[in-house]
């Protein structure tokens, strides 16, 4: 149960601490305040508390597949919040796309972790070693974000600006291929067909292949729906991203 | 006789949502699977209803299906599955796997 529970809280730590960590280190570099972190993990812990109490609910939403249509709709709301963050270079800067974006994907993570943590609320003799487990499974997370951090702040402010809008692209790739995943599995949108099958060179349920999933969405066998979402809003960001603010819109990396 | 097709057409394009992919059921008891080993047709989509019997939310995590999903405790949730091709394809539940398994055979 020790190793369950680490296993499972590190995995959905590690997705949330990626975004938290890159978006900060992003304001940090157009020299904003940090103080937008704080309110948008609050706001997402809280709204995480909000949907594993009306999980069961959710969950009979539309014939059954309320859970899939609601996640899908968050993974969305992430990639929209990451595109207006990316479209104007004046607004690169701007805080609310980020809080948006953090305290969906920390809502979406943490759900998860509250749902399984209920299990045990009854069973007292567990209690000590699910908080350990939590504990340890957290604990790597924040640090694998923390080392993400000032990996990317640590770099020459012109490369850490370029590593950080590929990991931005990167995880808005993986958002929108994780919410047509989830509308395939509601069958709201066609499965399509599986453009490849890597499960035999690289297991999904192997060491390196859970730290890719996390870190850019690795799937083994991905349906052609998934790849399209993916490369589509990796590109459009990356097209974004391109476009250099000018001094004219007054919040240039400038002379 | 225009008209007549349209009305069998309708008929017919009815007939077919309501019927929609076949059901199957899978049941979560003391965190195991009922059946444990769930044989479906192969190269055909499936609406895989998850009955969720303990009081504990379970996930359904299946990486050669594709799939991951939460069932709340007591509650049931769909899951849609395949088209398949011929084989086995294990998952288990994420929050219990130590004996939490099962697999779907497509056949």
């Amino acid at each position: 149960m020790l190793l369950t529970t680490v296993v499972l809280v590190l995995r959905e730590m590690l997705e949330a601490a990626l975004i938290v960590s890159v978006l900060l280190g992003w304001s940090v570099l157009h020299g904003r305040s940090r103080r937008w972190i704080g309110v948008a993990l609050v706001t997402g812990i809280a709204g995480a508390a909000v949907y594993a109490v009306n999980a069961a609910a959710v969950s009979e939403w539309f014939d059954y597949v309320g859970m899939e249509v609601v996640n899908a709709a968050m993974q969305f709301a992430v990639c929209t919040a990451l595109l207006v963050l990316a479209a104007r270079p004046a607004a690169r800067a701007a805080t609310w796309p980020m809080l948006v974006a953090v305290s969906l994907a920390v809502v979406r993570e943490g759900f998860e972790i509250l749902l399984y943590l209920s299990g045990f609320v009854a069973d007292r003799g567990a209690w000590s070693t699910v908080a350990l487990g939590s504990a340890l499974g957290a604990g790597i997370g924040i640090s694998a974000g923390a080392l993400l951090f000032y990996l990317v702040v640590g770099l020459r402010r012109v490369r850490a600006l370029r590593v950080a809008e590929l990991l931005i692209a990167l995880f808005a790739g993986n958002m929108a291929a994780q919410g047509v995943l989830l509308l395939i599995q509601a069958d709201w949108i066609p499965g399509g067909v599986q453009v490849w099958n890597t499960a035999g060179l690289l297991a999904e349920d192997s060491v390196l292949g859970q730290l890719l999933y996390a870190l850019i969405g690795y799937e083994a066998t991905p349906s052609i729906w998934q790849v399209t979402a993916y490369a589509g809003v990796f590109c459009l960001l990356f097209v974004f991203f391109l476009r250099r603010p000018t001094r004219a819109d007054g919040n240039g990396s400038g002379p | 006789m225009r008209k007549l097709l349209g009305v069998f057409g309708a008929i017919c394009g009815a007939t077919a949502v309501l019927a929609g992919p076949p059901e199957f059921q899978l049941e979560i008891r003391d965190h195991l699977f009922f059946p444990a080993e769930l044989v479906v047709p192969a190269n055909t989509k499936v609406r895989l209803l998850v009955i969720n019997a303990d009081p504990t939310a379970e996930e359904f995590e299946s990486y050669e299906l594709n799939r991951e999903k939460i069932i709340p405790g007591g509650r049931k949730a769909v899951v849609f599955i395949g088209p398949l091709a011929p084989g086995e394809y294990p998952f288990f539940g994420e929050f219990f796997p130590k004996t939490a398994q099962g697999k779907v055979i497509a056949r």
